[in-house]
């Protein structure tokens, strides 16, 4: 069965705040999710990767900036780190940002796909020994997944000699795509009685 | 063409975006159903009718395909045996006396075969990326049986009955955009018909009238045979597609702020284009008093039983009897008569004539408005990203500009957050509980962005003004969100409504008017506080006597019949 990658992004927002993220990164993983799907990958197996590792309730995954490399007190989480990159795209255009032991780093490309679309350039992306390339529209990377990364370096340029195909329809694995259903299912209130009643406004007649 | 004689500016965001007034919004020139009929008589669209298969107790299956320049698209109609008990308009109901589906082309037996058996079911049936919308419709139990008893009877149906319903089946959800397995709006956006929002779902609407009036008579055919009448053109044309709309589309205006803020700021542009026009021919005069004369007919079968409704529909029609003794003073001959009206209706008329008033000043001038409409869509994809680079200073004094009315609010007062807006286990669907009352607080859906601004310009106070908020918001990621809509609304004045979408006096039917008016509907009829019939397509010319000239006015009754 193929999913819209409306119905992607919507069940991502939901399990990404499900785990514990703000709203504001959940709408971001979403997206990222849905980019993901449309460059070939399966966004929602890599993002219930990384919610199942419930990095979204400490600090510890929060990079700390001050140093050379980003890193954190615990392994970094990709939503966060990657939210912090997008968000200083014009660090980018200075110097390379390096980035210290990072969980499901595939999870940072979208967020160097907005870095490059806002600089309008490519940006390179080395996760240990794998590299990718985007201008936010097209990405150049190799399929392999990666649970972590060690170090992992993004840099303006790089060359979209062969990109993916893009999709139009996402097929999520089957398990992952159950997983991230249950994450998003934190996000529904029980249904109470008094909520029936009101929730929804009963009113006048609605058969007549 | 006419033009604008001088540069009149757009009325205020602080005036336009208050819920109040979101809630009287008429519908206009701009309307999605409007845009999409004249587009099909200009172009010639062709419309047939490929199936009907419907036993003499209206279950069966039923095509029409609706072909553009370009390609065509094809309602696939399931009607159903339904009996009276099950029958709600409720998101909760799992079943319907008619289910339909807008297929991408022309359906193959397969497809038709395939949708038979997902239709029905609908949520918890899956469509493909072949289909643009699923939706379902129930039938008038005032009306329905009146209407193929009358015909089968050998007489057509009492025209006042027709009226005072306005609908032979309603529809209770029209679900687009990729909803249960469907087309991904990006496939067809950049398609001409389709590049103006909610095309695709007017269409499906359009087609299921049309259905919805051939099923009628096949049913009083088979009912009274030789004795049965067709139903009268005229009388038919009377009859809309009813809509029973419910909480979930209210959030919907408040998850899509540029989207929402391209509609407002095109009937914004279109009304002061239209009242920078000096002087006002005696036919663009003519075209106002019409559509106004008409507006009094409209206005005086709009029916509604809710209290709120009932008083606004009141002062409305003392509005309607102030503005035309206005205009029966010359009020148009001097210049820039449409500046003059606005001005003065701003002045001595109620919210619901205010709208009134200042959509129906663009009637006249086609020329000036219709080309707005392609600013509607909202292609600007990369307002997403937060610019972090912003320093401290400029974020506080954007929330500061852009929230200003809800820093005058105490928020720690219950009444001004005594709601939580929250999405149901049972439906998954969006509901509004009370947060001292219910467990939901918990659940709350970000749809509070009012409360939201001043808590995260609390926080960012603290901040150096000179820090970038990218580090602001590393520590901070729960205003994420509100700081990304404080940075959209840069480009998007009308992106935020200026009120408070939490309050113990919230009326949720003001969001839902605000969506459906630009969908153009008419007839509101809040059921409660959260959720509104409407009429749509009443007036409009069917597929078959759909031209040009009648493409457009046709929500103006011509009589009172």
């Amino acid at each position: 069965m193929t999913f819209s990658l409306n119905e992607i992004e919507a069940t991502a927002k939901r399990a990404a705040r499900g785990a514990g993220y703000s709203w504001g990164v959940a709408e971001e993983a979403a997206k990222g999710t849905r980019w993901l799907c449309v460059h070939g990958f399966d966004g929602p197996a890599n993002l219930v990767r990384l919610l199942d590792l419930q990095l979204a309730l400490s600090a510890d995954h929060t990079p700390n900036i001050n140093e050379s490399a980003w890193s954190g007190d615990g392994v970094l989480c990709p939503l966060v780190t990657g939210a912090y990159l997008s968000d200083c795209a014009g660090q980018l255009a200075k110097a390379p940002i390096k980035i210290q032991g990072i969980s499901v780093p595939l999870l940072l490309l979208p967020y160097a796909g907005m870095v490059a679309r806002a600089l309008n350039s490519c940006v390179r992306i080395s996760m240990d020994d794998l590299e990718a390339v985007t201008d936010g529209k097209e990405l150049c990377a190799p399929g392999a997944v990666q649970l972590h990364a060690d170090d992992v370096t993004i840099r303006l340029g790089g060359d979209l000699a062969m990109p993916r195909s893009q999709q139009a329809r996402a097929t999520p694995d089957k398990a992952a795509w159950s997983k991230l259903n249950d994450y998003a299912h934190r996000t529904y209130a029980p249904a109470t009685d008094q909520s029936r009643l009101l929730g929804a406004g009963a009113g006048l007649a609605d058969n007549d | 063409m006419s033009r604008p004689d001088a540069h009149i500016a757009r009325r205020s965001p602080d005036k336009v975006m208050r819920l109040s007034r979101l809630g009287s919004l008429h519908q206009c020139r701009l309307s999605f159903m409007r845009i999409l009929t004249r587009r099909m008589a200009s172009e010639g669209w062709q419309f047939t009718r490929p199936v009907f298969d419907i036993d003499g107790n209206g279950v069966g299956q039923a095509v029409y395909t609706a072909k553009g320049p370009e390609r065509a698209y094809s309602l696939v109609a399931f009607a159903h045996d339904l009996p009276d008990e099950k029958r709600s308009d409720r998101v909760i109901a799992d079943a319907w006396d008619a289910t339909f589906a807008l297929f991408d082309g022309v359906p193959s037996d397969e497809d038709i075969k395939r949708l038979s058996l997902n239709v029905p079911l609908q949520e918890a049936g899956r469509v493909s990326e072949r289909e643009l919308s699923l939706s379902r419709a129930n039938r008038s139990v005032r009306l329905w049986t009146n209407v193929v008893d009358s015909l089968a009877a050998g007489r057509q149906p009492d025209l006042k009955h027709i009226r005072d319903v306005g609908y032979l089946m309603r529809t209770t959800a029209v679900y687009g955009s990729g909803k249960f397995g469907a087309a991904d709006r990006e496939l067809i956006a950049g398609r001409d018909e389709m590049h103006v929002p909610f095309q695709a779902e007017m269409l499906s609407v359009y087609l299921t009238r049309t259905f919805v009036r051939d099923l009628v008579q096949h049913m009083a055919k088979a009912k009274g045979r030789a004795n049965s009448v067709s139903l009268d053109p005229g009388i038919a044309r009377q009859l809309g597609i009813g809509n029973s709309t419910g909480l979930g589309m209210a959030p919907f205006i408040i998850n899509h702020p540029i989207l929402f803020n391209n509609w407002i700021m095109a009937r914004e542009e279109a009304i002061a284009r239209v009242r920078g026009v000096r002087t006002a021919s005696a036919d663009e005069i003519d075209t106002f008093l019409r559509v106004l004369n008409q507006s009094v007919i409209s206005v005086d079968l709009w029916r509604s039983e809710h209290p709120v409704q009932i008083a606004k529909l009141a002062q409305l029609r003392l509005d309607l009897q102030l503005l035309n003794k206005h205009l029966s003073q010359q009020a148009l001959e001097k210049d820039y008569p449409w500046n003059r009206l606005v001005e003065w209706s701003a002045a001595e008329l109620s919210d619901e004539g205010q709208e009134l008033v200042a959509s129906l000043i663009l009637e006249p001038y086609g020329d000036l408005v219709d080309g707005v409409a392609h600013c509607m869509a909202d292609s600007n994809h990369d307002a997403f990203r937060i610019d972090g680079s912003m320093p401290v200073a400029e974020a506080l004094s954007l929330l500061r500009e852009g929230f200003a009315w809800a820093f005058e609010l105490d928020w720690s007062d219950k009444a001004n957050c005594a709601r939580a807006w929250y999405v149901s286990e049972e439906k998954l669907e969006p509901r509004l509980g009370e947060r001292f009352e219910e467990p939901i607080s918990d659940y709350e859906q970000p749809l509070a962005p009012a409360r939201d601004a001043v808590a995260a310009f609390l926080d960012l106070e603290s901040w150096e003004p000179s820090d970038p908020i990218a580090l602001f918001l590393l520590s901070h990621p729960e205003h994420r969100h509100t700081l990304r809509r404080a940075q959209m609304c840069r480009s998007a004045p009308y992106a935020e409504i200026r009120d408070n979408t939490i309050s113990e006096a919230v009326m949720p039917i003001d969001m839902l008017r605000a969506k459906l008016s630009f969908f153009g509907a008419t007839h509101f009829d809040p059921r409660s506080d959260r959720w509104v019939r409407i009429c749509m397509y009443a007036g409009a010319p069917y597929p078959e006597e759909l031209f040009p000239h009648n493409a457009d006015y046709w929500v103006y009754p011509e009589s009172a019949g």
